[in-house]
């Protein structure tokens, strides 16, 4: 089998800075933009590639196409008003901005949701993950040139979907936990359809197993693919199946558990290669524990009980003056929320750490050298980016 | 390479056999789950037009646009919610925060139109296809955005009260304060309900910043008689508060009676500031009572010289000589009154217009007279046996109470009237006979049955609370005496107070008669006037309507120099008092500034 | 995380120690000594991951506070680390060589704050904002209302009416 193989009299020479010496007017680079229209691109972000041949010498990442400014619109809402905007800054799965938004003006306060709110808090961000993930295997697959497998994870996401709209009453932002608790329980006989679309989504698991994962084309394209060193990972600030990957067991539910997560049996998933298709698989099996979390959530979750705390007037809901950081693990790793509250009915700094931030830029930057242009979409995807928590 | 690696993927092709999952029809075959956000439907005749909805959208994306079919009343500002779909995003906090339940969400999702302005329309009004829904989003019951439950009020314990004349309810500390003043949405439909139309939202947000200073001046701007109306104002505004729709409504009369409370007598005229400078006009206020204390209140802001003539020894009207001190303390009232008299009002008391100083000496002393004399003749019952001295007028009993008084007291009495003022003095009586006798003996009867009883829910819970037996549904026939003793009263049952028009026309069942024993009657079923002081040829100028003298929006009689206001003119109670004294003041200040310009 | 602060205060001259949780304490440091901490957290404390590093604009006192939040993964613990510094020529040192990732976070404050990090990787190059000129958008004093007012068009036809003044204007017009 003929295996690429770069040609490294071709590169460019390294200036004393640092920086590398291209000169494009000698024909031996090419600038490439790859985005910020480009199926292999997760999102709305634009990659300046200067290759030599079919090879990446440099890359910059370029985002701001989704910027609308969250960040500073909630500076200019009361507390309660920021709750509609924050799904808003991840689409495939925005209900960890709304967790950790509500946990951290309830922190401030002084607020304790109830216990069942948090089943379902737990509930929901279990779900959403099911979704992003299964948003991310459909990208891996067609990135890497198999179309099909987004099909069939549009399918069950499609079906998870149904799930979130009679559970919140909203498909894609669901705008369902806000601080001081949940709007409301689970409708009857949500637990036995809930089942059902978890089995759907095992077989769905299976055949994408079958045809991707045991599959020589994907192996040859990601098995080694965007290889992450383990050292990188505490100074690129990697985190989650990205970090687990590469044989850091980081997760949130375990290392800082927050809502129900302690009561609830699970070890995170691990990898050992830090390539794309361990990063694939690793995000493949935790697909599998979060639909054995859902099943455990559902089987211990409390039927009655308050599903609001006691919170004051929402129209003029003042919050004191102190500063707090909640975070959580989502599909692409820890997400969080840095609020600082100057007493007043507005916040002072709402600031949204997404894992997109340190994956898609300085990691991608640095472990796109060298990867030949057709790998390009398939080591960005193997990152899990999602640009609207870049610019906020 | 493994082998399995090269064939797994054709298992890929058993899906060739599968039947598709999408659905064909989605718009027929895919309707909205049963909490679905979709579009927004108002049931217009439960709203009413608080602009919660509009307050609480982060969008923008809600306006409050009058309606035609619906005026603005009482409780109801007339306006709805027009919802601009450009803006929406379907957070549905509008639902949450809906005062009434009106606007909820349809399961409809699907709307297409070629004009981009059809996406703008008022739900409810502008008929659409989804207004009969069934399912879509409400607000669960228990989620709640505002605190649905009045802060509660310490008050003394019957045991305690009936004892003495000491306050009952003893008022909110500066965090209940604060918390009660939580709830309010701001909406402001209380505002067009008070008779003084004070700025209530907005010294509700005072007390809510801690700023009692504010809230002060706030207070004064349209009541000179904020410790008064914080314990006894008749609270209409809370009557349409927005929050009693799915709540309690806030407490709004013991947070004006707080904000009064907090700030000491002698910061007052800092707070409030001083007069204007003087005009040299005086002014002359007959009745020292609510009217006319707001009245001399509002010209010598002014900078009117205005003095009281008051019959009684001390000022305050039915407030001092009606209202019974466990309602409505003296400090208290002495401390708005001494206000007013800082202010450089003259109060003249034990003078009584018409016999101490005739109104023709006013009339050449002073450029304007207010008159505000009140109701203080008790009405009869006319019944045989009302005419004997053991038969008691209530307003002439609760004044000798005040003045201190040993008023005949025996151990059973009887009370006729369902109002506050029977109320007052049913329960002044119970304590009297708690002190004398160590137990309450009095029967209150009333020709109302309970639920349409006009004194206020809580006289009737309170007045039970410390002993008085309530007969509510009966009308007196006879008061049984024997020589210089009242043995008691015969009732008969009462089937209807008012006649299909509404108006007065008791109904009784003669052949349901009771008897109640007791040495004593009180009759207590309204009160007249006396304007016995208006020399014959004035009465004869002054035009009146209904027994009550015509005057125009100043508060003017039909002569140019005479205004005249509170219980005399608008029936009795103490806000409306001070409105009219309030009204009547910057009608008496133009009428005065147009002289000093001729 | 008392204990820690007290071990770090030996050390170093910290400010003001708010303890947030028990897992999360905020400390505030003097600019010079914020480099030698850091290192001293990561190499010492187990604190290796920068979790975020943000500003927040304190217009009133005339100071940006720029926060450092450190999580020590092993220890279960993470500790914010205040710097304040002016808002008038707003710069701070660079820990891009530390924590690679930094750079991005320097970037941004750089755009939206305009806070410089001299030496910083591209701290001058456009991040999010692409042919800004205006004042950096992060700052108190930039009015978004004012900006979208003056850059986009309002769609006719929109009225509203407060209730409570258009109440008065039906039910009492010519009262006080």
């Amino acid at each position: 089998m003929a295996l690429y193989e770069p040609d490294r009299s071709q590169y460019p020479a390294k200036k004393p800075d640092g920086t590398l010496d291209i000169d494009l007017t000698s024909g031996k680079y090419l600038k490439l933009w790859q985005g910020p229209q480009h199926p292999g691109i997760t999102g709305n972000m634009s990659l300046e590639l200067t290759v030599c041949g079919d090879e990446v010498v440099d890359c910059q990442t370029h985002v701001g196409y989704l910027h609308r400014g969250f960040e500073k619109l909630m500076e200019r809402r009361t507390y309660i008003q920021c709750f509609p905007i924050v799904c808003r800054i991840c689409v495939p799965e925005p209900d960890f901005n709304e967790y950790c938004y509500a946990a951290a003006v309830e922190e401030l306060s002084g607020i304790t949701a109830p216990r069942r709110a948090d089943w379902i808090r737990t509930l929901i961000l279990e779900m959403g993950r099911i979704n992003s993930y299964m948003m991310y295997l459909g990208g891996q697959a067609g990135s890497l040139g198999m179309g099909v497998i987004g099909q069939w994870t549009t399918y069950v996401r499609d079906l998870m979907l149904d799930r979130f709209e009679e559970l919140t009453g909203a498909r894609i932002y669901h705008m369902f936990i806000l601080p001081g608790g949940v709007r409301d329980g689970l409708p009857e006989g949500f637990e036995k359809r809930m089942e059902e679309t978890l089995r759907e989504i095992e077989s769905t698991m299976k055949d994408v197993h079958e045809a991707m994962f045991c599959n020589a084309v994907f192996k040859k394209r990601a098995v080694g693919l965007g290889y992450i060193d383990p050292a990188l990972i505490e100074p690129y600030g990697v985190t989650g199946p990205t970090a687990r990957a590469a044989g850091v067991a980081k997760d949130v539910r375990k290392d800082f558990p927050y809502l129900v997560y302690p009561e609830l049996d699970f070890e995170p998933v691990t990898g050992k290669d830090s390539d794309a298709f361990t990063r694939a698989d690793v995000r493949r099996r935790d697909v599998l524990l979060s639909i054995d979390l859902l099943r455990q959530i559902l089987a211990k979750m409390p039927h009655d009980g308050p599903l609001m705390a006691k919170i004051p007037n929402v129209l003029h809901w003042k919050v004191p003056r102190g500063e707090t950081y909640i975070r959580a693990e989502c599909s692409r790793g820890e997400y969080g929320y840095y609020i600082v509250a100057d007493g007043s009915g507005y916040p002072r700094r709402v600031n949204v750490r997404g894992p997109s931030y340190t994956h898609a830029v300085a990691l991608l930057e640095r472990l796109i050298i060298n990867v030949n242009i057709a790998d390009v979409a398939g080591l960005m995807v193997s990152l899990h980016t999602y640009p609207p928590e870049i610019e906020r | 390479m493994k082998i399995r690696d090269i064939l797994s993927p054709f298992t890929v092709w058993k899906n060739l056999f599968r039947d598709p999952v999408t659905i064909n029809d989605p718009v027929r075959e895919r309707p909205g789950a049963p909490r679905y956000r979709g579009f927004h439907k108002n049931d217009v005749k439960k709203c009413i037009g608080c602009g919660t909805c509009e307050t609480i959208c982060q969008n923008g994306a809600i306006d409050m646009v009058p309606v035609d079919g619906i005026a603005a009343k009482e409780g109801d500002s007339g306006l709805r919610p027009r919802i601009d779909y450009g803006r929406c995003c379907w957070c549905a906090l509008c639902v949450d925060v809906c005062m009434t339940k009106s606007l909820t969400m349809s399961n409809d999702y699907q709307w297409i139109d070629r004009d981009p302005d059809a996406f703008r329309f008022t739900p409810g009004v502008d008929k659409k296809k989804w207004d009969d829904a069934e399912l879509g989003y409400t607000r669960p019951d228990a989620h709640r955005l505002t605190p649905e439950e009045r802060i509660h009020m310490q008050e003394l314990g019957p045991e305690t009260r009936i004892g003495s004349f000491i306050e009952i309810v003893k008022g909110y500390s500066v965090d209940e304060a604060r918390k009660e003043a939580d709830r309010c949405v701001s909406c402001g439909l209380c505002v067009a309900t008070c008779p003084a139309h004070m700025a209530i939202p907005d010294y509700i947000a005072a007390i809510r910043d801690g700023d009692y200073e504010r809230g002060l001046k706030l207070l004064y701007d349209t009541n000179p008689l904020p410790e008064v109306c914080g314990r006894v104002c008749t609270h209409k505004c809370e009557s349409v508060c927005a929050v009693k729709h799915e709540g309690d409504p806030i407490a709004i009369r013991w947070l004006k009676r707080h904000i009064a409370d907090q700030v000491p007598l002698d910061k007052y005229r800092a707070i409030v500031g001083a007069a204007e400078p003087a005009t040299g006009k005086k002014v002359a206020v007959v009745g020292a009572g609510p009217a006319g204390l707001s009245a001399a209140y509002y010209l010598a802001r002014m900078g009117h010289a205005v003095e009281i003539f008051e019959a009684l020894p001390a000022a305050g009207g039915m407030m001092r000589y009606g209202i019974p001190e466990y309602r409505l303390p003296y400090p208290d009232l002495d401390k708005d009154i001494a206000f007013v008299k800082e202010l450089g009002v003259k109060i003249t008391l034990n003078t009584r217009v018409g016999k101490d100083v005739t109104l023709d000496d006013l009339r050449k002393k002073f450029d304007a007279l207010f008159i505000s004399t009140g109701l203080h003749l008790g009405r009869s019952t006319k019944v045989p046996g009302a005419d004997h001295p053991k038969v008691f007028q209530s307003i002439d009993l609760l004044r000798r109470v005040t003045l201190g008084e040993d008023i005949y007291c025996p151990e059973q009495a009887i009370v006729i009237g369902g109002g506050n003022v029977a109320m007052d003095i049913a329960r002044t009586l119970a304590r009297i006979q708690t002190k004398k006798y160590g137990k309450v003996g009095v029967t209150l009867l009333c020709l109302e049955t309970e639920d349409i009883m006009p004194a206020d829910r809580e006289e009737i819970v309170e007045s039970r609370e410390e002993g008085v037996v309530l007969r509510p549904g009966y009308g007196p026939t006879r008061i049984d005496t024997d020589g210089d003793r009242v043995t008691g009263t015969r009732f008969v049952r009462c089937l209807s107070v008012f006649d299909e028009n509404g108006r007065f026309a008791p109904r009784f069942d003669q052949s349901d008669e009771i008897a109640i024993s007791g040495a004593m009657v009180v009759e207590s079923i309204g009160q007249g006037m006396d304007l016995s002081y208006l020399p014959d040829d004035l009465q004869k100028q002054i035009v009146f309507e209904r027994g009550r003298p015509k005057v125009d929006r100043h508060f003017r009689t039909s002569l140019p120099w005479l205004y005249a206001g509170g219980d005399i003119v608008q029936g009795p109670d103490v806000i409306h008092g001070i409105a009219n004294g309030h009204a009547a003041a910057v009608g008496i200040d133009i009428y005065l500034r147009g002289k000093m310009e001729q | 995380m008392r204990e820690l602060y007290e071990q770090l205060k030996r050390l170093f001259p910290l400010g003001e120690y708010t303890e947030q949780r028990r897992d999360l304490a905020f400390v505030t440091v003097p600019k010079d000594h914020l480099r030698p901490l850091l290192i001293h957290l990561r190499d010492r404390e187990g604190f290796t991951h920068l979790v975020l590093l943000t500003a927040v604009d304190w217009i009133e006192e005339g100071r940006f506070q720029l926060t450092y939040l450190m999580n020590d993964r092993a220890g279960k613990r993470d500790l914010g680390l205040r710097v304040l510094i002016p808002r008038d020529g707003a710069a701070m040192e660079g820990i891009h060589d530390l924590w690679p990732t930094a750079a991005t976070y320097q970037r941004e404050l750089r755009e939206m704050f305009g806070i410089d990090f001299p030496g910083s990787p591209r701290v001058n190059g456009e991040f999010i904002l692409e042919g800004w000129t205006g004042m950096p958008p992060y700052r108190r004093d930039f009015d978004t209302k004012k900006f979208s007012e003056e850059n986009f068009n309002h769609r006719p036809g929109r009225a509203t009416k407060d209730p409570a003044k258009h109440m008065k204007d039906k039910l009492y017009p010519d009262e006080a």
